[in-house]
């Protein structure tokens, strides 16, 4: 049994006003907490330096695991974003724990996993570790998917049942985590690469919030657009991806998600920093 | 038993090119990490396809850029997998 997020609430002092009025609203207010931000990253910079890297690494890297990597040095270095809401109170999760979405190749459907201590691996870790998940799961033969096909069996109506009632208490209660279908819980930050071959532009993305409510944050990568762009008084093509962060009102502030966004867009634009050990500053001045 | 590698090799090729016109023009030698023409979904079909085909079973260790690069370097890493390994 693990409790993923501290044993105590962080006090209303320390929450801000503004978030408060959100945090408290009545639900006849129909409040809408969740922001999205939009920018983009030097994509030249990113597939550079992977292009490199997959040169001779011992594990084919994509924008996916730099994505993980890249959200889990700026959630260490803001442990006021790796937060979640229970009831009406925040609570800070212990580690930095990354979820991923990815196409199950057993099932043809979504499934997620669970980068644990990701701000503490390295790229190549990393790697290793999703491929692996993403093997088990295309032959459907890890322990999570013998849950999922337990979880298939239950009939549709005790299905929405079990659901409705682990929702309630997952929102209202700070929760262990019991098993392997739950251990979702314990990532506040979910990343989504949506740059796959084929991708049409991405000009706007508004990541869902899941169910339990513990993903606080979405970072969605799109796919390559060439863009002409000034550098140096000159007019220049490059490659450029965009980037969403979704967040939640309750939790952080505008400039709080700005200032976030913006050091998980310094390290994919300067992505050589990715590698720098963990608790290392990997940001520019501009960004602290 | 272990394969052609001739066969092997045209099998990967035709599983590679049906998978749209991005991969019509793929040949042996095409380097399918700098075309950007292999991801994550591409990658896992193709071993799943693999393992289906000749009993075999990859590990994430396996995922390297080296085994992945052509079509020729991922027929070399199946024919491996029949290879006699030294004793350890």
């Amino acid at each position: 049994m693990k409790w993923p997020l501290h044993d105590r609430a962080i006090p209303d002092r320390k929450i801000p006003l503004y978030n408060r009025f959100y945090l408290h609203a009545p639900r006849a207010s129909h409040v809408d907490p969740v922001m999205v931000w939009g920018t983009e990253i030097d994509a030249d910079a990113l597939t550079s330096f992977l292009r490199e890297r997959n040169r001779g690494g011992r594990v084919l890297l994509t924008t996916a695991h730099a994505l993980i990597r890249a959200t889990a040095v700026a959630l260490a270095q803001f442990p006021d974003m790796n937060v979640r809401v229970v009831g009406r109170r925040v609570y800070a999760f212990r580690q930095v724990n990354i979820r991923m979405g990815f196409v199950h190749r057993g099932s043809r459907e979504i499934d997620l996993l669970v980068v644990r201590d990701a701000d503490a691996k390295s790229l190549e870790q990393i790697g290793l570790e999703v491929w692996e998940r993403l093997l088990q799961a295309s032959r459907g033969t890890g322990p999570r998917d013998r849950d999922r096909a337990r979880l298939r069996r239950i009939p549709g109506f005790w299905f929405r049942q079990v659901l409705r009632i682990y929702g309630f208490v997952d929102r209202h209660v700070r929760l262990p985590t019991l098993g392997r279908l739950d251990e979702l819980r314990g990532g506040g930050a979910m990343v989504n690469d949506l740059s796959f071959p084929g991708a049409p532009p991405m000009r706007s993305y508004k990541p869902t919030r899941f169910p339990d409510q513990a993903d606080s944050l979405n970072l969605t990568l799109g796919p390559i657009e060439s863009k002409v762009v000034a550098r140096a008084e000159q007019l220049v093509s490059t490659g450029v991806m965009p980037l969403f962060l979704r967040a939640d009102h309750r939790l952080v502030d505008a400039y709080q998600v700005g200032r976030f966004l913006a050091v998980v867009r310094d390290l994919l634009s300067h992505p050589e920093r990715l590698d720098l050990p963990a608790g290392a500053d990997a940001t520019t001045p501009a960004n602290k | 038993m272990k394969p052609d590698r001739q066969r092997l090799e045209a099998d990967l090729l035709h599983f590679v090119q049906s998978r749209g016109p991005r991969y019509a023009a793929v040949a042996p030698d095409t380097d399918l990490l700098d075309g950007g023409l292999l991801d994550s979904l591409l990658l896992t079909d193709l071993i799943l396809h693999v393992e289906g085909q000749h009993g075999i079973e990859f590990d994430s260790h396996h995922v390297s850029p080296a085994n992945f690069r052509t079509v020729s370097a991922i027929a070399d890493l199946v024919l491996e997998q029949f290879s006699p390994r030294p004793p350890a």
